[in-house]
């Protein structure tokens, strides 16, 4: 679905490494009936290979695309690299959780509560790239954990909380070069079109998902 | 006797020195699930490693340095390298050593591993409710039944695949990353759990039967030791059936 955030890990990480895809888009608020033999649980993304294997859950689908297809490999080499960017992964976890809660709670009560829990998270990566001195958080270069955390960032402009990178000056400076990386800057989506989803998604309608086409 | 048979360092304690060469350390817990799914891997793979046992109700000073949240397990290199979250040190041993690949070398099967791990993932969380329940003397008939439900789940994996284990007809990673939940079901009184699930069961008898697993097996006493100490609140209990 064109503007699923764990769906859109995968298709950077196929267009990172040039693997040739087709891609299926589902209405999630009228999925059907067969994409519940692909996935019981009816989530995007699954990647479907032609020997009609199946890989859910959008980090999974990363890691397997990274192992089975050849040319730049987005995890590092090295085990102790990887289970860095790996620790860093699962400190991320509260993140799209907080998002949602920020999607579902706009224009209603008070979100000053999740806009500190928000604050904490960000300053935890900042933390990352602070200790790192590096531009992204796997290094000097774009690799596998920028990919996977990117998606909720491009959301920040579209919930108009750009603000809130302006107390962590080098998660600011990653958004940027992120921004000029080929790979991301082919798939953003603009502000208006999110917008426009996010408006009829959270009205539940039909057509959400295919909003601007 | 268990490799990792030593005394807890609490607060007060000297910090320890710097990992030997040729050797990585594990700073563990003897009872603690999470940490007994790395000592499973080191083990199965034959790795050189001394393990720091930390008292998880008086945790030292220093420990904090290891982990921000004094959590464990945490591997620690000769390098001064931590790894830590039980998932993350399992692969990363599993990568760094040689011998023996307790992951599958294909990408699809280890996407599938990986899936049938965020199948089990309720399961740690229910064992524990149960446990606390079950000590504090109330009903978790609610509980046990979804305890159940995750079983069933498991229980129709092992039926569609037909295979002895979960990755196969061999025991592999994921056996290892769901055995300590199922090695402390009888000691948390919820070993029934397994009795609507008979394949479940086979799988329990032959990881048993694992050298691996056999060499870390808990006696039941010394679990219920640890378990009526903790439950006190008395910090003695991590270190409950080590000799003086």
């Amino acid at each position: 679905m064109r503007f699923c955030p764990f769906a859109k890990r995968t298709l950077l990480v196929l267009r990172a490494k040039g693997i040739r895809h087709e891609v299926i888009n589902i209405n999630l608020k009228n999925k059907p009936e067969w994409f519940f033999k692909k996935n019981p649980l009816g989530l995007v993304p699954v990647l479907e290979t032609s020997l009609g294997q199946l890989i859910c859950e959008s980090a999974i689908t990363c890691e397997y695309l990274d192992e089975a297809y050849p040319g730049k490999k987005l995890w590092p080499e090295d085990p102790y690299e990887k289970a860095c960017q790996k620790m860093v992964f699962e400190s991320f976890s509260k993140m799209p959780s907080l998002m949602i809660s920020f999607l579902r709670t706009q224009n209603k009560e008070d979100c000053s509560g999740l806009k500190e829990e928000l604050h904490k998270e960000f300053s935890k990566l900042e933390e990352v790239l602070t200790n790192k001195k590096t531009t992204f958080f796997g290094g000097s270069s774009l690799s596998m954990i920028d990919y996977l955390i990117w998606p909720w960032f491009e959301w920040l402009e579209a919930l108009e909380l750009n603000e809130y990178v302006d107390h962590t000056p080098n998660l600011k400076l990653w958004m940027a070069s992120m921004r000029k990386d080929p790979t991301v800057s082919s798939l953003l989506t603009d502000v208006k079109t999110f917008q426009g989803f996010f408006n009829l998604y959270m009205q539940n309608s039909p057509e959400a998902c295919d909003y601007g086409l | 006797m268990t490799d990792d048979a030593t005394r807890t360092l609490g607060k007060g304690s000297i910090p320890p020195g710097p990992v030997p060469e040729g050797v990585i350390r594990l700073y563990s817990m003897r009872f603690c699930p999470y940490a007994h799914r790395t000592r499973l891997v080191l083990r199965a793979k034959g790795i050189r490693h001394e393990v720091i046992n930390i008292n998880l109700r008086n945790k030292p000073e220093w420990y904090f340095t290891k982990h921000p949240f004094g959590q464990i397990p945490v591997l620690e290199n000769s390098k001064c390298q931590l790894i830590y979250e039980s998932v993350i040190a399992c692969e990363y041993l599993d990568d760094a050593y040689p011998g023996r690949k307790l992951y599958p070398y294909d990408p699809y099967e280890r996407a599938r591993q990986k899936m049938l791990l965020e199948l089990f993932y309720k399961v740690p969380h229910l064992t524990k409710e149960c446990l606390v329940a079950l000590r504090c003397g109330r009903d978790c008939a609610d509980l046990k039944l979804a305890l159940r439900q995750e079983f069933c789940n498991l229980e129709e994996i092992l039926g569609y695949q037909n295979t002895v284990f979960f990755g196969g007809d061999c025991i592999s990673m994921i056996d290892y990353l769901f055995w300590p939940w199922f090695e402390r079901l009888d000691v948390y009184g919820i070993a029934d759990c397994v009795n609507h699930t008979p394949t479940l069961r086979l799988w329990i008898a032959a990881m048993k039967q694992d050298p691996t697993v056999c060499s870390l097996l808990t006696d039941k006493n010394t679990f219920l030791g640890f378990l009526n100490l903790y439950f006190q609140n008395n910090p003695a209990a991590f270190d409950y059936g080590l000799s003086c």
